[in-house]
């Protein structure tokens, strides 16, 4: 009896979540600046803005004091909604608090020298790619080669196909579908901006992640059979479904 | 033009110095004239493998800081008047070090030397990015566990990223696998990863296969680099080994488990050569 009350008085339950999220790693604090370059950008890809959330992130910015609510205009003047803020001075925090924004401690620096950046990746032409899936695809990447440790090849439109290894501690990501002829033993992100539609496919599965539109799979969860097989992974409801090609 | 080769891994003891050592050494006896670096300034080990610890008067900080000239600081070893000896300073850090500085010494080696082998500090910071920056070729030393080829493909990603060659537009730095520590019994009980398993991972040509040996501990405190110890199965793999970086097709030894023999099944099973 008390079971049946208690569930009743819940109203909600907190849940951990990861959602793929945009952050606008702003390179300069002045309003009109950032509303000429998002005039650009609409009319580029106006898919991309539907209120899309975006975390604004003032970690490169070394101003102590920010046009944060003209700068939040503008965004939202655009169809873009920010929903927090990352890194900046005390004064930043307090008036992203002001506006009804969140605050993240800017990320951990790491050495730049190291890895601040993706490792370079060679990119072929699109006029080069092999497959017609991956040609039809605006912003579509192709990789040619093992992608190591440490290492972090992305496509931030459209599919990417590795033609090569991905190793242990290796990440592999597109918005689109992420495809790997080798054997995938890193991790991969499919739909990175929520593309519930995307897949992964590989040759030889053992990733150590596998993700579409942020719901994930972990080494751990995959089913055993699975491994070393050539696999598709698509979202149908809410899970992941791996599934044998052929 | 000397050609530049560096020794690294990225994990800590896998071998990098006894095989550096080894490496230059073998080289020079076989008439290159050849210079071994030790970059890992701050934890110098490279002078005691090679039994020169008592001859260090100036180091490769000295020579970057302008306070030695590069003869003075140049070793050479006793036993090969080819081959000589920068060792790292002991009580500096690796922020002592600058590119231009380890430019500029390269640099003036290159001009007198053959071949230039840069013993690479573990890691994957500065002293390491510093040690393979300037590298035509790379050594990456391996043992047969997971931790060791993770860290290794690491290496190799930066390597294809963070050297001159790379950050030129240049061929690239030409990589060879050096797996070291490799006990074929232990693989063929499954304590060790195979060959062909590391091999797959990494992706890159296999330029020798050292066995797990008592020779390498002896010889290391004798301060005698392996190399020279022709009646072990190490130093053979070593001779082998150089024999491949210097272009020499040369068949692939100790990589299958011996049968032990009656005696030796006898006398413990813990017989390691």
């Amino acid at each position: 009896m008390s079971l049946n009350r208690d569930r009743a008085e819940i109203a909600f339950t907190f849940k951990g979540g990861m959602l793929p999220m945009t952050v606008m790693e702003l390179a300069s604090g002045d309003p009109e600046r950032i509303r000429a370059q998002l005039a650009g950008k609409v009319s580029q890809a106006p898919a991309f803005f539907q209120h899309t959330p975006v975390v604004l992130s003032v970690e490169q910015l070394d101003e102590p004091h920010l046009a944060l609510e003209r700068i939040c205009a503008v965004c939202r003047a655009h169809k873009l909604l920010p929903v927090a803020v990352r890194g900046g001075a005390d004064p930043v925090k307090q008036s992203a608090w002001a506006l009804g924004l969140g605050w993240f401690p800017p990320q951990e620096t790491r050495p730049r020298a190291v890895d601040s950046k993706p490792a370079e990746v060679p990119v072929e032409a699109e006029a080069e790619l092999p497959t017609p899936e991956a040609t039809g695809q605006a912003g579509g990447r192709i990789h040619r080669g093992t992608v190591r440790s440490g290492q972090q090849v992305s496509a931030p439109e459209g599919d990417l196909v590795v033609i090569g290894a991905v190793n242990p501690g290796a990440e592999v990501l597109a918005a689109g579908s992420v495809h790997v002829y080798g054997p995938l033993r890193g991790r991969a992100l499919a739909g990175i901006h929520g593309d519930r539609e995307a897949g992964i496919f590989c040759h030889d599965l053992h990733a150590e992640l596998l993700s579409v539109a942020g719901t994930y799979k972990r080494l751990e969860d995959i089913d055993p059979r699975m491994l070393g097989r050539s696999v598709q992974v698509q979202l149908k409801e809410d899970q992941l479904r791996i599934s044998a090609l052929v | 033009m000397a050609k530049i080769i560096v020794v690294t891994s990225g994990k800590g003891g896998v071998g990098k110095t006894t095989s550096a050592a080894a490496i230059a050494t073998g080289l020079a006896l076989r008439g290159n004239k050849t210079v071994v670096i030790d970059f890992d300034v701050g934890l110098r080990n490279l002078d005691l493998i090679m039994g020169c610890e008592r001859r260090v008067v100036y180091d490769l900080v000295n020579v970057i800081q302008g306070e030695a000239g590069l003869n003075q600081a140049l070793i050479r070893d006793k036993r090969s008047e080819n081959l000589h000896i920068l060792p790292a300073s002991q009580t500096r850090d690796k922020d002592a070090l600058t590119l231009e500085g380890v430019e500029k010494v390269l640099g003036d080696l290159s001009e007198d030397f053959d071949y230039i082998i840069c013993d690479s500090p573990a890691g994957i910071e500065r002293g390491a990015q510093l040690a393979m920056y300037f590298a035509d070729e790379a050594v990456v030393v391996t043992n047969p566990e997971v931790s060791s080829v993770r860290d290794s493909d690491r290496i190799l990603g930066l390597l294809s990223s963070k050297s001159r060659r790379a950050e030129q537009n240049r061929d690239p730095v030409k990589e060879h696998l050096l797996i070291t520590r490799y006990n074929p019994n232990r693989v063929d009980d499954g304590d060790m990863l195979n060959l062909e398993d590391i091999r797959e991972i990494l992706a890159i040509d296999l330029i020798g296969l050292i066995p797990e040996s008592e020779a390498v501990l002896r010889a290391s405190n004798q301060g005698v680099p392996v190399i020279h110890d022709d009646k072990s199965d190490a130093g053979q793999a070593y001779a082998d080994t150089v024999s491949r970086l210097m272009g020499e097709d040369v068949p692939l030894r100790f990589h299958s488990a011996q049968k032990r023999g009656l005696i030796a099944r006898m006398f413990g099973g813990g017989a390691r050569r």
